[in-house]
């Protein structure tokens, strides 16, 4: 089964102390980012399992949060997920037309995750850059003003970093 | 250009680091108030300035504050809320990203103004390097003594904790902010307890947006009066909108509540016009969850008298002509745009963000969705539109939080005011989905590109 490193687990009891003595609960959300970050970017019910022993509470109050959450992965994700804003903003700056050209170029619908399991395309609601738009996230980061020459180059720099990582 | 109070300084090289910062004048607020004032003295000081919370209601923060219960041996907290999740809303990302000391110096008297020995600051989750950039500068104002323990040797302790979300509007709705600070699901509360009296670990609580809590540090180096000297009316200060939509330059401004619609779409100094050469059709001057206007009641009132960016201008005329400052996300529709469409995303983005606890919230925001999609496709039906009308009036006003009328209100303006637009993804169903319904009267005469 999957365990949290010392360094991890360091920081998890660091996280701890910034809430009220007895209120480890408090630290369900960033443990699950660490949780999700460490174990191949979606929560197994495992995962939510250990979560809930190392904050000492019951699994069911994982499960409750891990559900409600957008962010939480409850099934396994492509190496990259391009998460494509399609709020209002963003669509009056053409969304629609990048989700779709993505959606070709990977051979995927939105949800949906490449055979190699290299790319997720996934949709999802005003991420903060509205004035930067069409955008997605990528990661931890933020790829904004996209184009199509914008989307060919991301594809081809992550092919380019997974080949490098293998 | 406008007095800045908070941006000035945000395009100096280096202003992320503490140095900098301090070099340029930062800090001084927590010397001043720490030093040579008391928290009630501090709380009378925000009154005076008139600051009304950035975070979309706009309510006189230094009344807030004064509600804050002081049981004995109980400790209290304020929380920033940089949930920032509002269509259109982008200008707390700019602050954080770009001049974060300004909000950890304002945290910091604000904190000793309420006797907040831990402030939490609960960030969406998806602004993963704010976040680190904000643990960044507290590190910093830590090493240097304005966090920690006994600041400036004044015997006051704070702590800043920076907290991530996980991807929830909802989140951004107080009660449920504390909810989720608690590692639970965003549910929101009701109300009261307020959080005042019953906050985060049933302690009293204070919650306030990223902008307001940085707006302190003004009012504390200029006095309250001064800050109540800026703008107009009960509209004091600054405020940061985030402009966005089919806007020639789109991004984060700091204006002066005294300038004008117009001026602010058309001049150079902000939004540069209509992108393309496109006439104005409608804005949406405060968020996805602010009515909707089309330009000849955005530019003028209902009277005629010019419009101002203002939280009393933007609202003349109720919501019958009129809208709301709400968040500052200033999202604007040029002439090939359809409303309907737009509604229709801003009716899933509801529906995706329900938490589902009111019967009335949940159902009827997914079907207005529903509804607009079907109208939006062309299959919809003239008694549609009737429908969508009744639903959002049956959820206005019958749901624990306010996300229900958030829902409500966008779609309820855009059928007063667009109803002929509508009609025609009716009546003309095979032309709707092939093209827009263009400007028929809406568009704003001032403005014609040659
Ligand atoms: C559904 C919903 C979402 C909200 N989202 C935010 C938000 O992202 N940021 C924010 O500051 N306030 C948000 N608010 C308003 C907060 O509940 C609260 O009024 C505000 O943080 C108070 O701060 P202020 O007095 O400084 O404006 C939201 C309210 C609702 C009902
Ligand atoms: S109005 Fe909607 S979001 Fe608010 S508590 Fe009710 S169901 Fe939840
Ligand atoms: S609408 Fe796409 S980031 Fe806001």
């Amino acid at each position: 089964m999957n365990k949290f490193s010392e360094e991890k687990l360091a920081k998890v009891k660091e996280i701890i102390s910034h809430y009220p003595e007895g209120k480890q609960k408090s630290a369900l959300l960033p443990v699950l980012h660490i949780a999700q970050d460490s174990f191949g970017g979606w929560l197994s019910a495992e995962t939510m399992d250990y979560v809930a022993e190392l904050l000492q509470i019951t699994p069911i109050e994982v499960y409750e949060v891990a559900t409600f959450y957008s962010m939480y992965n409850l099934k396994p994700v492509g190496k990259y997920m391009f998460e494509v804003c399609q709020t209002g903003p963003c669509m009056l700056n053409g969304s629609d037309n990048i989700i779709a050209y993505i959606g070709e170029k990977l051979g995927i619908k939105p949800g949906e995750t490449t055979a190699d399991d290299l790319f997720t395309l996934k949709t999802v609601e005003c991420l903060g850059a509205c004035g930067y738009a069409p955008m997605m996230q990528l990661g931890k980061h933020y790829r904004e003003h996209l184009t199509k020459e914008k989307v060919d180059s991301i594809i081809e720099e992550c092919r380019k970093n997974a080949e490098a990582n293998n | 250009m406008g007095v800045q109070l908070l941006l000035e300084k945000a395009k100096v090289e280096g202003i992320r680091k503490y140095e900098v910062y301090r070099r340029e004048g930062g800090y001084r607020s927590v010397e001043k108030a720490l030093k040579t004032m008391s928290p009630e003295t501090i709380v009378d000081e925000v009154k005076k300035s008139g600051l009304r919370g950035r975070g979309g209601a706009g309510f006189p923060t230094g009344m807030k504050w004064s509600f804050i219960a002081k049981p004995e041996g109980v400790s209290r907290h304020l929380v920033c809320n940089a949930d920032e999740s509002e269509p259109g809303t982008f200008k707390d990302r700019f602050l954080m990203e770009f001049i974060p000391h300004l909000l950890i110096e304002g945290l910091i008297v604000s904190s000793f103004a309420l006797g907040s020995n831990t402030t939490y600051i609960y960030i969406r989750g998806e602004y993963a390097w704010v976040a680190e950039i904000l643990e960044f500068a507290i590190a910093e104002a830590k090493a240097n003594g304005f966090l920690g323990k006994n600041i400036l040797g004044t015997g006051f302790d704070c702590e800043i904790y920076v907290h991530r979300g996980a991807g929830a509007y909802i989140c951004g709705e107080e009660t449920a902010l504390i909810e989720s600070l608690e590692g639970k699901r965003g549910n929101p509360r009701i109300k009261p307890p307020f959080p005042a009296i019953q906050g985060a670990w049933m302690r009293p609580t204070v919650v306030n947006n990223v902008e307001t809590l940085a707006a302190i540090v003004p009012i504390i180096n200029l006095g309250g009066d001064e800050y109540a000297k800026i703008g107009i009316g009960k509209s004091t200060g600054t405020k940061l909108m985030s402009a966005c939509g089919n806007i020639k330059k789109p991004g984060v401004y700091e204006i002066d509540m005294t300038i004008s619609v117009e001026e602010f779409i058309f001049s150079d100094e902000y939004c540069g016009g209509i992108a393309n050469g496109k006439r104005l059709k409608a804005c949406i001057p405060g968020g996805s969850s602010v009515p909707i206007l089309p330009a000849n009641l955005l530019l003028k009132t209902a009277k005629g008298d010019t419009r101002y960016m203002n939280y009393e201008s933007l609202s003349d005329g109720g919501f019958a002509t009129g809208s709301m400052m709400g968040s500052g996300g200033f999202i604007v529709l040029d002439e090939d745009q359809c409303v309907v469409k737009n509604t229709y995303t801003f009716a899933r983005f509801y529906r995706h963000e329900s938490c589902g606890q009111c019967s009335p919230c949940r159902e009827g925001t997914g079907w207005m969705e529903k509804l607009l999609l079907r109208l939006e496709n062309g299959q919809g039906k003239i008694s549609d539109i009737d429908l969508l009308w009744d639903i959002q009036r049956k959820i206005e006003g019958n749901t624990i939080c306010p996300l229900g009328d958030a829902a409500a209100w966008p779609v309820a303006a855009a059928i007063r005011h667009f109803r002929d637009e509508f009609e025609w993804h009716v009546t003309h169903a095979e032309e709707a989905v092939k093209m827009n319904y263009g400007l028929a009267h809406y568009a704003d005469p001032i403005h014609v590109p040659a």
